[in-house]
């Protein structure tokens, strides 16, 4: 799985953030998203999935091999 | 033996006046469901003779929410739909970023969302238990019997409140005022404008406070960060900052007192809030559940757009209404039942888009930390009078109950 995020989309509600801290930051000055692997590991992917379906400004764009 | 024919399936109402009435306080009205099962949009008049859609399927909602093209969400848009004469005031005076379109929602936005990021979220966390502690020693010491929803209910959120903003806890009692009198179905338009400002011109005077004094919250980190710099006025911060008190205490305060009272009433559902360990998913399943926002979020078509094979004229008024999404079927199996063991995280319950709303993981901690203290320390509590006692927010926007009397 490979994760894309669209950082002009986000509007920082943080819930990827929240719900899979592995995978997703909040930049410090804004709150916008940011990625920490874009290559999560297999047993995360249920939960990244879940994370981009919630993301109310569908910023996480998923790319399934 | 003589066949009873079956009752013919009843006709919806022609576009009936809206909001309508509950029949159980429990569940929405139960037209949702009958509106929902026959399409995802249903026609309906408004106080002002105007008519309506409401949007009652999740799929559509959330469809919806996110085109942000076709639909507009400003408030002062003259064809905004609205639930009370009141509202319409109340509407078109909004001056912050909850009744902006964008680009300017984001630009206002973006100065608040570090504000309530996870990670300061998740440092406020220890704060947020040691204030829920606090408030239930002082319920303890008090004795029953107590009523929850005017004590604990609203005392709780405003002191995590106040320690965020950095408000001194005393305003909380005007705060409420200014957030209930804008939040009502009953007040005349010249009261709902008069809180309103109220409150707005009660922010601008703390913006002068901390400028001359500050200190470790938000109000002097965005004066810092955004005011200072000259990218945010002093008057436009009063407006943002009106709008996060009202939405900050209001909807935790309606979700502990109803919540509580599900509790009391659902040994399983009161068993899992009260452990730590699955608390999470109960807090979810109870946002599901009650759903305390009622006639928000808003739209008005920008242009005609077909949703299931109806179409919505440019400038009909929608209403996406969430308790109805949250009890869709089509999402949520069995959803008028409470199931802690349900993955309820689909819930629309705050909202989705661009006004998704922005202190929902406050509101998240807040609940994982009240409902087991409340329930770990007081394991005997019940409540002290019959159901038929419990007056609920029929006369409200957001949902809830307006008195819990409580023994332990």
């Amino acid at each position: 799985m490979k994760v894309h995020v669209d950082q002009r989309k986000c509007v920082g509600s943080g819930q990827c953030a929240r719900t899979v801290p592995e995978v997703f930051d909040q930049r410090d000055e804004d709150g916008i998203v940011v990625l920490r692997t874009a290559q999560p590991d297999d047993r995360l992917a249920p939960a990244v999935r879940k994370a981009s379906r919630h993301c109310p400004a569908q910023a996480i764009r998923i790319e399934e091999p | 033996m003589v066949a009873i024919p079956a009752p013919a399936a009843t006709a919806l109402p022609d576009a009936p006046r809206f909001p309508f009435g509950r029949e159980c306080p429990f569940h929405p009205p139960s037209l949702y469901a009958r509106a929902r099962s026959a399409g995802p949009l249903f026609a309906v008049t408004l106080w002002n003779g105007r008519r309506a859609w409401l949007v009652t399927r999740h799929e559509e909602i959330r469809a919806v929410l996110m085109d942000d093209r076709r639909f507009s969400g400003a408030m002062a848009h003259p064809d905004f739909p609205t639930v009370t004469e009141a509202r319409v005031t109340v509407d078109r005076n909004e001056r912050a970023f909850v009744g902006m379109d964008n680009p300017a929602h984001d630009h206002y936005r973006r100065m608040f969302t570090r504000e309530f990021s996870v990670r300061r979220m998740l440092a406020l966390k220890a704060r947020i238990q040691a204030i829920a502690d606090a408030v239930i020693d002082e319920l303890a010491a008090h004795g029953p019997p107590a009523d929850l929803a005017g004590t604990l209910a609203v005392k709780f959120p405003s002191l995590v409140m106040s320690a965020l903003i950095g408000s001194p806890y005393e305003d909380h009692r005007f705060i409420i005022d200014c957030a209930v009198g804008r939040h009502g179905l009953t007040q005349t338009p010249g009261e709902a404008l008069e809180k309103a400002r109220a409150l707005a011109a009660y922010f601008r005077r703390l913006i002068d406070d901390k400028e001359a004094r500050p200190g470790d919250d938000l109000v002097s980190r965005v004066i810092e960060s955004h005011v200072k710099p000259g990218q945010l006025s002093r008057d436009d911060f009063a407006e943002i900052g009106a709008m996060i008190l009202r939405a900050g205490h209001d909807t935790t305060t309606n979700m502990i007192g109803m919540g509580m009272l599900l509790c009391l009433r659902d040994e399983d559902l009161r068993r899992r809030a009260a452990d730590p360990a699955s608390v999470d998913a109960a807090v979810e399943e109870l946002l599901r559940f009650i759903t305390p926002v009622q006639f928000s979020p808003r739209r008005v078509a920008l242009e005609d757009v077909e949703i299931g094979g109806t179409t919505v004229r440019k400038g009909e008024g929608l209403f996406l209404l969430l308790a109805s999404a949250n009890r869709d079927e089509r999402v949520f199996a069995d959803p008028d039942r409470i199931d802690c063991a349900r993955d309820a995280t689909d819930h629309l319950t705050f909202g989705y888009g661009i006004h998704q709303c922005l202190g929902q993981t406050l509101a998240r901690y807040e609940l994982q930390v009240i409902y087991p203290a409340l329930l770990g320390r007081l394991p005997g509590l019940r409540l002290a009078v019959p159901l038929e006692e419990i007056r609920f927010k029929d006369d409200m926007q957001i949902y809830g109950v307006h008195n819990l009397p409580v023994a332990w």
